[in-house]
Protein backbone atom coordinates (compact mmCIF):
# COMPACT_ATOMS: atom_id res chain seq x y z
CA UNK A 1 0.00 0.00 0.00
CA UNK A 2 1.36 3.30 -0.97
CA UNK A 3 -0.66 5.10 1.96
CA UNK A 4 0.87 6.08 5.19
CA UNK A 5 -1.41 7.26 8.24
CA UNK A 6 -0.23 9.91 10.33
CA UNK A 7 -1.74 11.06 13.60
CA UNK A 8 -2.69 14.78 13.75
CA UNK A 9 -4.32 16.18 16.97
CA UNK A 10 -5.82 15.25 19.72
CA UNK A 11 -7.67 16.20 23.04
CA UNK A 12 -8.22 13.99 26.04
CA UNK A 13 -10.20 14.86 29.11
CA UNK A 14 -7.47 14.18 32.49
CA UNK A 15 -8.14 10.68 33.62
CA UNK A 16 -10.05 10.68 36.92
CA UNK A 17 -13.67 10.43 38.85
CA UNK A 18 -15.83 11.96 36.31
CA UNK A 19 -18.55 9.73 36.72
CA UNK A 20 -21.85 10.98 38.53
CA UNK A 21 -23.49 9.30 40.78
CA UNK A 22 -27.17 7.47 39.55
CA UNK A 23 -29.14 9.66 42.18
CA UNK A 24 -26.59 12.76 41.19
CA UNK A 25 -28.97 16.39 40.89
CA UNK A 26 -26.66 17.31 38.16
CA UNK A 27 -25.15 14.17 35.61
CA UNK A 28 -21.72 14.06 34.17
CA UNK A 29 -23.09 12.88 30.74
CA UNK A 30 -20.77 10.96 28.21
CA UNK A 31 -21.31 12.28 24.98
CA UNK A 32 -21.29 16.11 25.87
CA UNK A 33 -17.50 15.37 27.60
CA UNK A 34 -16.84 13.52 24.53
CA UNK A 35 -18.48 16.27 22.04
CA UNK A 36 -16.13 18.59 23.74
CA UNK A 37 -13.12 16.62 22.96
CA UNK A 38 -13.80 15.82 19.06
CA UNK A 39 -14.64 19.94 19.07
CA UNK A 40 -10.87 20.65 20.70
CA UNK A 41 -9.20 17.71 18.81
CA UNK A 42 -10.46 18.98 15.46
CA UNK A 43 -8.84 22.45 16.40
CA UNK A 44 -5.82 21.00 17.27
CA UNK A 45 -5.24 19.19 14.22
CA UNK A 46 -5.97 21.95 12.31
CA UNK A 47 -9.11 20.31 9.74
CA UNK A 48 -12.82 21.12 9.46
CA UNK A 49 -15.52 19.05 10.14
CA UNK A 50 -16.37 18.19 6.54
CA UNK A 51 -12.98 16.69 6.43
CA UNK A 52 -14.01 13.53 8.36
CA UNK A 53 -15.85 10.95 7.49
CA UNK A 54 -15.31 8.30 9.81
CA UNK A 55 -15.83 7.70 13.33
CA UNK A 56 -14.20 4.87 14.75
CA UNK A 57 -15.53 4.51 18.88
CA UNK A 58 -14.49 2.38 21.32
CA UNK A 59 -17.53 0.36 22.86
CA UNK A 60 -18.76 2.67 26.06
CA UNK A 61 -18.88 0.35 29.29
CA UNK A 62 -21.67 -1.31 30.56
CA UNK A 63 -22.79 2.15 33.07
CA UNK A 64 -23.19 4.19 30.60
CA UNK A 65 -26.89 5.00 29.69
CA UNK A 66 -26.93 5.74 25.78
CA UNK A 67 -26.82 3.06 23.81
CA UNK A 68 -25.87 2.95 20.30
CA UNK A 69 -23.35 5.41 21.30
CA UNK A 70 -20.89 5.62 18.30
CA UNK A 71 -24.33 6.61 15.81
CA UNK A 72 -26.03 8.19 18.44
CA UNK A 73 -22.62 10.57 18.43
CA UNK A 74 -22.52 10.87 14.71
CA UNK A 75 -26.43 12.32 15.05
CA UNK A 76 -25.16 14.51 17.89
CA UNK A 77 -22.37 15.85 15.93
CA UNK A 78 -24.31 15.75 12.93
CA UNK A 79 -21.81 14.12 10.97
CA UNK A 80 -22.80 12.28 8.01
CA UNK A 81 -19.94 9.94 7.17
CA UNK A 82 -18.71 7.78 3.95
CA UNK A 83 -15.81 5.48 5.70
CA UNK A 84 -17.76 4.20 8.84
CA UNK A 85 -19.48 4.45 12.36
CA UNK A 86 -18.87 2.20 14.51
CA UNK A 87 -18.15 1.10 18.14
CA UNK A 88 -15.25 -1.45 18.69
CA UNK A 89 -14.80 -3.90 21.50
CA UNK A 90 -11.63 -6.07 22.20
CA UNK A 91 -11.08 -6.12 26.25
CA UNK A 92 -8.33 -4.17 27.04
CA UNK A 93 -7.11 -3.56 23.54
CA UNK A 94 -10.28 -1.92 22.92
CA UNK A 95 -9.16 1.65 22.44
CA UNK A 96 -6.36 -0.10 19.73
CA UNK A 97 -8.93 -1.56 17.92
CA UNK A 98 -10.87 1.82 17.47
CA UNK A 99 -7.18 3.15 15.93
CA UNK A 100 -7.18 0.47 13.70
CA UNK A 101 -11.00 1.13 12.11
CA UNK A 102 -9.62 4.63 12.00
CA UNK A 103 -6.29 3.59 9.88
CA UNK A 104 -7.70 0.96 8.04
CA UNK A 105 -10.49 2.96 6.74
CA UNK A 106 -7.85 5.54 5.16
CA UNK A 107 -6.00 2.59 4.13
CA UNK A 108 -8.52 1.68 1.90
CA UNK A 109 -9.19 5.06 0.93
CA UNK A 110 -12.83 5.26 2.43
CA UNK A 111 -11.78 8.47 4.52
CA UNK A 112 -9.09 10.96 4.31
CA UNK A 113 -9.23 11.80 7.85
CA UNK A 114 -10.69 10.12 10.60
CA UNK A 115 -11.77 10.15 14.11
CA UNK A 116 -10.42 7.23 16.79
CA UNK A 117 -12.60 7.64 20.17
CA UNK A 118 -13.87 6.77 23.30
CA UNK A 119 -15.13 7.55 26.36
CA UNK A 120 -14.80 5.00 29.68
CA UNK A 121 -16.85 5.91 32.80
CA UNK A 122 -17.05 3.43 35.09
CA UNK A 123 -15.84 4.63 38.70
CA UNK A 124 -19.08 4.77 40.41
CA UNK A 125 -19.04 0.89 40.13
CA UNK A 126 -18.43 -0.89 43.55
CA UNK A 127 -14.88 -2.44 42.71
CA UNK A 128 -16.55 -5.80 43.62
CA UNK A 129 -19.28 -5.63 41.71
CA UNK A 130 -16.92 -4.49 38.48
CA UNK A 131 -14.70 -7.96 39.07
CA UNK A 132 -18.48 -10.15 38.94
CA UNK A 133 -17.91 -8.76 35.41
CA UNK A 134 -14.20 -8.53 34.95
CA UNK A 135 -13.83 -12.51 36.09
CA UNK A 136 -16.32 -13.30 33.44
CA UNK A 137 -14.03 -11.95 31.00
CA UNK A 138 -10.28 -13.06 31.65
CA UNK A 139 -11.20 -17.04 31.57
CA UNK A 140 -13.37 -19.71 30.80
CA UNK A 141 -16.95 -19.01 33.23
CA UNK A 142 -17.30 -22.54 34.04
CA UNK A 143 -14.05 -23.92 33.99
CA UNK A 144 -12.02 -20.62 35.47
CA UNK A 145 -14.24 -17.78 36.80
CA UNK A 146 -15.83 -20.67 39.29
CA UNK A 147 -12.55 -20.54 41.15
CA UNK A 148 -13.37 -16.40 41.50
CA UNK A 149 -10.33 -15.64 39.35
CA UNK A 150 -9.75 -11.77 38.77
CA UNK A 151 -7.76 -10.10 35.89
CA UNK A 152 -5.11 -8.92 38.60
CA UNK A 153 -4.78 -12.33 39.29
CA UNK A 154 -2.95 -13.31 36.42
CA UNK A 155 -0.49 -10.37 36.74
CA UNK A 156 -0.06 -11.51 40.20
CA UNK A 157 0.67 -15.25 39.17
CA UNK A 158 3.40 -13.48 36.46
CA UNK A 159 4.95 -11.75 39.19
CA UNK A 160 5.34 -14.96 41.51
CA UNK A 161 6.71 -17.05 38.73
CA UNK A 162 9.07 -14.36 37.23
CA UNK A 163 10.57 -13.74 40.59
CA UNK A 164 10.89 -17.45 40.70
CA UNK A 165 12.95 -17.71 37.49
CA UNK A 166 15.11 -14.72 37.66
CA UNK A 167 15.48 -13.66 40.95
CA UNK A 168 14.00 -10.84 40.94
CA UNK A 169 13.42 -9.24 44.35
CA UNK A 170 9.62 -7.76 45.43
CA UNK A 171 11.28 -4.57 46.12
CA UNK A 172 12.62 -3.99 42.18
CA UNK A 173 8.90 -4.93 40.96
CA UNK A 174 7.85 -2.48 43.03
CA UNK A 175 10.07 0.15 41.62
CA UNK A 176 7.81 0.46 38.54
CA UNK A 177 5.23 1.88 40.65
CA UNK A 178 7.64 4.39 41.91
CA UNK A 179 8.72 5.29 38.84
CA UNK A 180 5.84 5.70 37.01
CA UNK A 181 4.41 8.13 39.57
CA UNK A 182 7.72 10.26 39.27
CA UNK A 183 6.57 10.34 35.60
CA UNK A 184 2.94 11.21 35.89
CA UNK A 185 3.74 13.99 38.43
CA UNK A 186 4.95 15.87 34.95
CA UNK A 187 1.80 14.60 33.44
CA UNK A 188 -1.17 17.04 33.57
CA UNK A 189 -3.68 13.99 31.96
CA UNK A 190 -2.59 11.98 35.20
CA UNK A 191 -4.73 10.49 37.76
CA UNK A 192 -2.26 10.29 40.75
CA UNK A 193 0.61 12.95 40.90
CA UNK A 194 1.85 13.21 44.11
CA UNK A 195 5.38 11.37 44.32
CA UNK A 196 5.95 7.71 46.02
CA UNK A 197 8.66 6.12 47.94
CA UNK A 198 9.38 2.66 47.27
CA UNK A 199 8.62 2.00 51.67
CA UNK A 200 5.00 3.49 50.13
CA UNK A 201 4.31 1.23 47.79
CA UNK A 202 5.34 -2.14 49.71
CA UNK A 203 3.67 -0.56 52.88
CA UNK A 204 0.21 -0.64 51.21
CA UNK A 205 -1.91 -3.60 52.13
CA UNK A 206 -1.87 -6.84 49.34
CA UNK A 207 -4.13 -6.63 46.88
CA UNK A 208 -3.18 -10.27 44.54
CA UNK A 209 0.44 -11.21 46.75
CA UNK A 210 2.78 -10.28 46.01
CA UNK A 211 1.00 -7.19 44.59
CA UNK A 212 -0.07 -4.34 46.75
CA UNK A 213 -2.80 -1.29 46.30
CA UNK A 214 0.05 0.79 44.46
CA UNK A 215 0.52 -1.95 41.82
CA UNK A 216 -2.86 -2.65 40.60
CA UNK A 217 -4.33 -0.10 38.32
CA UNK A 218 -6.78 2.94 39.81
CA UNK A 219 -10.25 3.15 39.16
CA UNK A 220 -10.47 5.76 36.45
CA UNK A 221 -12.87 7.34 33.69
CA UNK A 222 -11.51 8.81 30.76
CA UNK A 223 -11.88 9.96 27.29
CA UNK A 224 -10.08 10.64 24.30
CA UNK A 225 -10.50 12.04 20.80
CA UNK A 226 -7.37 11.30 18.09
CA UNK A 227 -7.68 12.70 14.74
CA UNK A 228 -6.13 10.52 12.02
CA UNK A 229 -5.31 11.17 8.41
CA UNK A 230 -3.79 10.28 5.59
CA UNK A 231 -0.45 11.44 5.09
CA UNK A 232 -0.53 13.70 2.37
CA UNK A 233 -3.50 16.06 4.53
CA UNK A 234 -0.93 15.96 7.83
CA UNK A 235 1.77 17.60 5.01
CA UNK A 236 -0.24 20.04 4.05
CA UNK A 237 -1.17 21.11 7.27
CA UNK A 238 2.42 22.29 7.80
CA UNK A 239 3.13 21.18 11.37
CA UNK A 240 4.89 18.59 13.39
CA UNK A 241 2.67 15.13 13.51
CA UNK A 242 3.11 11.48 13.84
CA UNK A 243 3.37 9.05 11.28
CA UNK A 244 2.40 4.96 11.53
CA UNK A 245 5.87 3.58 11.05
CA UNK A 246 4.55 0.13 11.15
CA UNK A 247 2.42 -1.86 12.96
CA UNK A 248 1.42 -5.66 13.65
CA UNK A 249 -0.83 -7.85 15.57
CA UNK A 250 -0.93 -11.41 17.17
CA UNK A 251 -3.31 -13.86 18.99
CA UNK A 252 -2.02 -16.75 20.04
CA UNK A 253 -5.16 -18.51 19.44
CA UNK A 254 -5.36 -18.77 24.16
CA UNK A 255 -7.79 -17.28 25.75
CA UNK A 256 -5.91 -16.20 29.48
CA UNK A 257 -4.21 -18.91 29.39
CA UNK A 258 -2.66 -21.73 27.48
CA UNK A 259 -3.94 -25.23 28.69
CA UNK A 260 -0.26 -26.34 27.26
CA UNK A 261 2.39 -25.79 29.55
CA UNK A 262 4.50 -22.80 28.13
CA UNK A 263 6.24 -20.40 29.50
CA UNK A 264 3.35 -17.95 30.79
CA UNK A 265 5.53 -15.19 31.52
CA UNK A 266 7.32 -14.65 27.67
CA UNK A 267 4.49 -12.79 26.27
CA UNK A 268 5.10 -14.62 23.31
CA UNK A 269 2.27 -12.84 21.50
CA UNK A 270 3.93 -9.67 22.07
CA UNK A 271 7.30 -11.11 20.82
CA UNK A 272 6.02 -12.37 17.61
CA UNK A 273 3.67 -8.91 16.86
CA UNK A 274 6.91 -6.68 18.09
CA UNK A 275 9.53 -8.53 16.20
CA UNK A 276 6.78 -7.57 13.12
CA UNK A 277 6.63 -4.21 13.86
CA UNK A 278 10.28 -4.05 13.65
CA UNK A 279 10.90 -5.77 10.78
CA UNK A 280 7.97 -3.93 9.04
CA UNK A 281 9.80 -0.57 10.22
CA UNK A 282 13.33 -1.37 9.02
CA UNK A 283 14.47 -0.56 12.81
CA UNK A 284 15.52 -2.64 15.46
CA UNK A 285 14.52 -2.15 19.49
CA UNK A 286 17.76 -0.21 20.38
CA UNK A 287 16.19 2.57 17.78
CA UNK A 288 13.20 3.18 19.99
CA UNK A 289 13.69 6.05 22.05
CA UNK A 290 10.13 5.20 24.69
CA UNK A 291 7.48 3.00 25.06
CA UNK A 292 4.11 3.04 25.97
CA UNK A 293 2.90 -0.35 27.10
CA UNK A 294 -0.36 -1.60 28.63
CA UNK A 295 0.50 -2.53 31.90
CA UNK A 296 -1.95 -2.73 34.19
CA UNK A 297 0.59 -4.12 37.04
CA UNK A 298 4.14 -3.24 37.29
CA UNK A 299 5.00 -6.94 36.87
CA UNK A 300 3.24 -6.75 33.43
CA UNK A 301 5.62 -3.08 32.09
CA UNK A 302 8.51 -5.42 33.42
CA UNK A 303 7.47 -8.78 31.08
CA UNK A 304 6.42 -6.69 28.38
CA UNK A 305 9.42 -4.73 27.88
CA UNK A 306 11.60 -7.94 27.91
CA UNK A 307 8.94 -9.48 25.39
CA UNK A 308 9.53 -6.44 23.50
CA UNK A 309 13.42 -6.89 23.59
CA UNK A 310 13.90 -3.48 24.71
CA UNK A 311 15.46 -4.93 27.94
CA UNK A 312 17.04 -8.29 28.27
CA UNK A 313 15.21 -11.17 29.44
CA UNK A 314 15.18 -11.65 33.21
CA UNK A 315 16.56 -7.74 33.77
CA UNK A 316 13.38 -5.43 33.63
CA UNK A 317 13.23 -5.08 37.01
CA UNK A 318 16.91 -4.62 37.68
CA UNK A 319 16.47 -1.95 34.54
CA UNK A 320 13.53 -0.07 36.91
CA UNK A 321 14.89 -0.21 39.83
CA UNK A 322 18.27 1.13 38.35
CA UNK A 323 16.06 4.33 36.94
CA UNK A 324 17.55 3.14 33.20
CA UNK A 325 13.35 2.83 32.48
CA UNK A 326 12.88 6.17 33.71
CA UNK A 327 12.94 10.01 31.79
CA UNK A 328 16.62 10.16 31.10
CA UNK A 329 17.40 6.47 31.30
CA UNK A 330 18.51 3.98 28.66
CA UNK A 331 14.52 3.51 27.23
CA UNK A 332 12.02 5.63 29.14
CA UNK A 333 8.68 3.38 29.43
CA UNK A 334 5.15 4.96 30.50
CA UNK A 335 6.25 8.30 30.43
CA UNK A 336 2.75 9.61 31.21
CA UNK A 337 2.84 7.67 34.62
CA UNK A 338 1.21 4.64 32.59
CA UNK A 339 -1.76 2.65 33.49
CA UNK A 340 -1.26 2.59 37.32
CA UNK A 341 -0.58 6.39 37.67
CA UNK A 342 -1.93 7.80 34.84
CA UNK A 343 -4.73 6.02 34.69
CA UNK A 344 -6.32 2.69 33.21
CA UNK A 345 -10.39 3.47 32.00
CA UNK A 346 -9.82 -0.07 30.51
CA UNK A 347 -11.53 0.17 26.92
CA UNK A 348 -9.67 3.75 26.19
CA UNK A 349 -6.78 3.24 27.81
CA UNK A 350 -4.70 2.36 24.44
CA UNK A 351 -5.96 5.64 23.13
CA UNK A 352 -3.85 7.73 25.84
CA UNK A 353 -0.67 5.49 24.89
CA UNK A 354 -1.74 7.40 21.18
CA UNK A 355 -1.90 10.31 23.21
CA UNK A 356 1.25 9.95 24.82
CA UNK A 357 3.17 9.30 21.69
CA UNK A 358 1.73 12.09 19.83
CA UNK A 359 3.13 14.73 22.98
CA UNK A 360 6.03 13.14 23.21
CA UNK A 361 7.43 13.08 19.06
CA UNK A 362 5.64 16.39 18.34
CA UNK A 363 7.85 17.62 21.28
CA UNK A 364 4.97 19.18 23.16
CA UNK A 365 5.54 16.73 26.21
CA UNK A 366 6.75 19.49 28.59
CA UNK A 367 9.11 18.47 31.65
CA UNK A 368 8.17 14.42 30.66
CA UNK A 369 9.67 15.24 26.61
CA UNK A 370 12.69 12.56 26.25
CA UNK A 371 15.27 14.32 24.39
CA UNK A 372 14.79 14.34 20.61
CA UNK A 373 12.84 11.29 20.86
CA UNK A 374 12.22 10.24 17.37
CA UNK A 375 10.54 6.45 17.74
CA UNK A 376 8.25 5.71 19.97
CA UNK A 377 6.51 1.85 20.88
CA UNK A 378 2.83 1.42 22.07
CA UNK A 379 1.44 -1.69 22.54
CA UNK A 380 -2.14 -2.86 23.69
CA UNK A 381 -3.14 -6.21 24.89
CA UNK A 382 -5.96 -8.39 25.94
CA UNK A 383 -6.03 -11.54 28.24
CA UNK A 384 -2.46 -12.17 29.69
CA UNK A 385 -1.04 -11.07 26.33
CA UNK A 386 -2.50 -13.47 24.52
CA UNK A 387 -3.07 -10.57 21.98
CA UNK A 388 -0.73 -8.16 21.27
CA UNK A 389 -0.85 -5.18 19.27
CA UNK A 390 2.07 -2.95 18.60
CA UNK A 391 2.95 0.49 16.76
CA UNK A 392 6.01 1.79 15.94
CA UNK A 393 5.43 5.74 15.29
CA UNK A 394 7.62 8.64 14.16
CA UNK A 395 7.62 11.98 15.00
CA UNK A 396 8.03 14.32 11.72
CA UNK A 397 9.29 17.73 12.02
CA UNK B 1 -9.90 -41.44 43.02
CA UNK B 2 -8.90 -37.78 43.88
CA UNK B 3 -9.42 -36.89 47.67
CA UNK B 4 -12.75 -35.28 48.41
CA UNK B 5 -12.90 -32.48 50.42
CA UNK B 6 -16.62 -31.18 52.14
CA UNK B 7 -18.10 -27.90 51.74
CA UNK B 8 -21.25 -27.12 54.10
CA UNK B 9 -22.40 -24.40 51.59
CA UNK B 10 -23.37 -23.54 48.02
CA UNK B 11 -21.21 -22.73 45.19
CA UNK B 12 -20.71 -19.15 44.70
CA UNK B 13 -20.81 -19.19 41.43
CA UNK B 14 -21.47 -22.48 40.34
CA UNK B 15 -20.71 -24.05 36.61
CA UNK B 16 -23.49 -24.58 34.23
CA UNK B 17 -23.29 -28.31 32.88
CA UNK B 18 -23.94 -29.05 29.34
CA UNK B 19 -24.90 -32.24 27.55
CA UNK B 20 -21.02 -32.70 26.60
CA UNK B 21 -19.60 -31.25 29.76
CA UNK B 22 -21.98 -33.22 32.11
CA UNK B 23 -19.69 -36.44 31.39
CA UNK B 24 -17.06 -34.78 33.55
CA UNK B 25 -18.59 -33.34 36.14
CA UNK B 26 -20.24 -37.05 36.74
CA UNK B 27 -16.51 -38.58 36.76
CA UNK B 28 -15.68 -36.19 39.30
CA UNK B 29 -18.25 -36.61 41.18
CA UNK B 30 -17.02 -40.52 41.02
CA UNK B 31 -13.72 -38.66 41.91
CA UNK B 32 -11.55 -39.22 38.75
CA UNK B 33 -10.51 -36.13 36.73
CA UNK B 34 -10.95 -36.85 32.92
CA UNK B 35 -10.82 -34.57 29.74
CA UNK B 36 -10.80 -35.56 25.90
CA UNK B 37 -7.60 -36.10 23.58
CA UNK B 38 -8.04 -36.55 19.93
CA UNK B 39 -7.92 -39.75 19.16
CA UNK B 40 -5.04 -39.30 16.15
CA UNK B 41 -3.28 -36.64 17.63
CA UNK B 42 -3.16 -37.35 20.84
CA UNK B 43 -3.39 -34.35 21.82
CA UNK B 44 -4.71 -33.04 25.06
CA UNK B 45 -7.00 -30.28 25.65
CA UNK B 46 -8.76 -29.04 28.90
CA UNK B 47 -11.73 -27.61 29.76
CA UNK B 48 -12.93 -31.02 27.68
CA UNK B 49 -14.09 -30.47 24.10
CA UNK B 50 -16.70 -32.11 22.19
CA UNK B 51 -14.37 -32.02 18.99
CA UNK B 52 -10.25 -31.66 18.95
CA UNK B 53 -8.84 -28.31 18.72
CA UNK B 54 -5.59 -29.68 17.33
CA UNK B 55 -7.10 -31.48 14.33
CA UNK B 56 -10.57 -30.02 13.94
CA UNK B 57 -11.82 -32.77 11.77
CA UNK B 58 -10.36 -36.29 14.36
CA UNK B 59 -12.40 -37.78 16.30
CA UNK B 60 -12.08 -37.74 20.22
CA UNK B 61 -12.12 -39.86 23.11
CA UNK B 62 -12.09 -39.52 26.90
CA UNK B 63 -8.75 -39.98 29.24
CA UNK B 64 -8.62 -40.30 32.80
CA UNK B 65 -6.13 -38.10 33.87
CA UNK B 66 -3.81 -38.63 37.42
CA UNK B 67 -4.66 -35.50 39.12
CA UNK B 68 -0.93 -35.10 40.16
CA UNK B 69 1.57 -32.32 38.93
CA UNK B 70 3.44 -29.54 39.64
CA UNK B 71 2.46 -26.15 41.31
CA UNK B 72 3.48 -23.44 38.11
CA UNK B 73 2.18 -20.28 40.17
CA UNK B 74 -0.34 -18.85 42.51
CA UNK B 75 -1.69 -15.99 44.11
CA UNK B 76 -3.77 -15.07 47.42
CA UNK B 77 -6.61 -13.08 46.07
CA UNK B 78 -7.58 -10.33 48.78
CA UNK B 79 -9.43 -8.32 47.01
CA UNK B 80 -12.36 -10.68 45.19
CA UNK B 81 -15.83 -10.25 42.83
CA UNK B 82 -19.20 -9.63 45.31
CA UNK B 83 -20.11 -13.67 45.15
CA UNK B 84 -16.59 -14.86 47.05
CA UNK B 85 -16.28 -12.43 49.74
CA UNK B 86 -17.27 -15.21 52.43
CA UNK B 87 -14.10 -17.32 51.06
CA UNK B 88 -11.82 -13.75 50.86
CA UNK B 89 -8.51 -14.11 50.71
CA UNK B 90 -8.26 -17.33 48.85
CA UNK B 91 -5.21 -18.73 46.96
CA UNK B 92 -5.80 -19.37 43.12
CA UNK B 93 -3.07 -21.09 40.96
CA UNK B 94 -1.81 -22.75 37.62
CA UNK B 95 -0.72 -26.47 37.75
CA UNK B 96 0.85 -28.46 35.40
CA UNK B 97 -0.59 -31.70 35.27
CA UNK B 98 1.93 -34.47 34.94
CA UNK B 99 0.01 -35.42 31.79
CA UNK B 100 1.52 -32.13 30.33
CA UNK B 101 -2.20 -30.11 30.73
CA UNK B 102 -2.24 -26.66 32.30
CA UNK B 103 -5.36 -26.12 34.84
CA UNK B 104 -6.13 -23.21 36.64
CA UNK B 105 -8.31 -23.75 39.93
CA UNK B 106 -7.87 -22.75 43.79
CA UNK B 107 -5.00 -23.22 45.89
CA UNK B 108 -6.18 -25.27 49.12
CA UNK B 109 -2.64 -24.94 51.08
CA UNK B 110 -1.76 -22.00 53.39
CA UNK B 111 1.64 -21.48 54.57
CA UNK B 112 4.49 -21.72 51.95
CA UNK B 113 3.87 -22.89 48.45
CA UNK B 114 7.31 -22.72 46.84
CA UNK B 115 6.49 -22.79 43.07
CA UNK B 116 7.43 -26.52 41.27
CA UNK B 117 6.12 -28.01 43.93
CA UNK B 118 4.37 -31.43 43.89
CA UNK B 119 0.54 -31.10 44.03
CA UNK B 120 -2.27 -32.95 43.63
CA UNK B 121 -6.12 -32.16 42.77
CA UNK B 122 -8.87 -33.22 45.18
CA UNK B 123 -12.92 -33.49 44.95
CA UNK B 124 -14.87 -30.12 46.22
CA UNK B 125 -18.56 -30.98 47.27
CA UNK B 126 -20.35 -28.17 47.69
CA UNK B 127 -23.93 -28.40 48.97
CA UNK B 128 -24.77 -28.09 45.76
CA UNK B 129 -22.25 -28.73 42.73
CA UNK B 130 -18.85 -30.44 42.38
CA UNK B 131 -15.72 -28.23 41.89
CA UNK B 132 -12.09 -29.08 42.00
CA UNK B 133 -9.10 -27.54 43.28
CA UNK B 134 -5.13 -28.45 44.00
CA UNK B 135 -3.41 -28.75 47.00
CA UNK B 136 0.45 -29.28 48.16
CA UNK B 137 1.35 -33.32 48.32
CA UNK B 138 2.40 -32.83 51.56
CA UNK B 139 -0.13 -30.34 52.36
CA UNK B 140 -2.96 -30.05 55.09
CA UNK B 141 -6.31 -29.87 54.41
CA UNK B 142 -8.12 -26.31 54.45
Amino acid sequence: MSKTVAIIGYAALPCGKWQTPAEAEIATLEHEVLARLVIEATADAGIEKRDISSLCLTLPREYTRQKYFGTFMASYLKLACTGSVSEALGNGMTGGLAFENACNDILLGRSKVALAMGINFESQAKAADLMMSSMRAVGDVDFQAPFGISPIAWGAMDAMRYMHETGATREQIASVAVKNRAHAALNPLAQFRTPLTLAEVLNKPPIVSPLGLFEVPPRSDGAVCLVLAEEDVARGLGKPYVRIRSRAFYHEGVHQVSDEPNDMIALNALEIAGSSAYEQAGIGPGDIDFGELYAAVTIMEILASEALRLIPRGQGAVWAAQGRTSLGGTIPLATSGGLLSRGHPPYITPLYSFVEAVDQLRGTAGARQVASAELGLTAAELGNYNAALVHILEGIH
Amino acid sequence: MLKTIMRDYAHPYPPRISDFTKTFWHALDDGRFITTRGARSGGLTFPPKPFSPHEWGEPIEWTELSGQGKLYSWTTMYAVPAAFQREAPYRVCVVDLDEGIRVVTRLLSDGAAPLDSPIELVVIRYTDCTSFAARLLSGAET
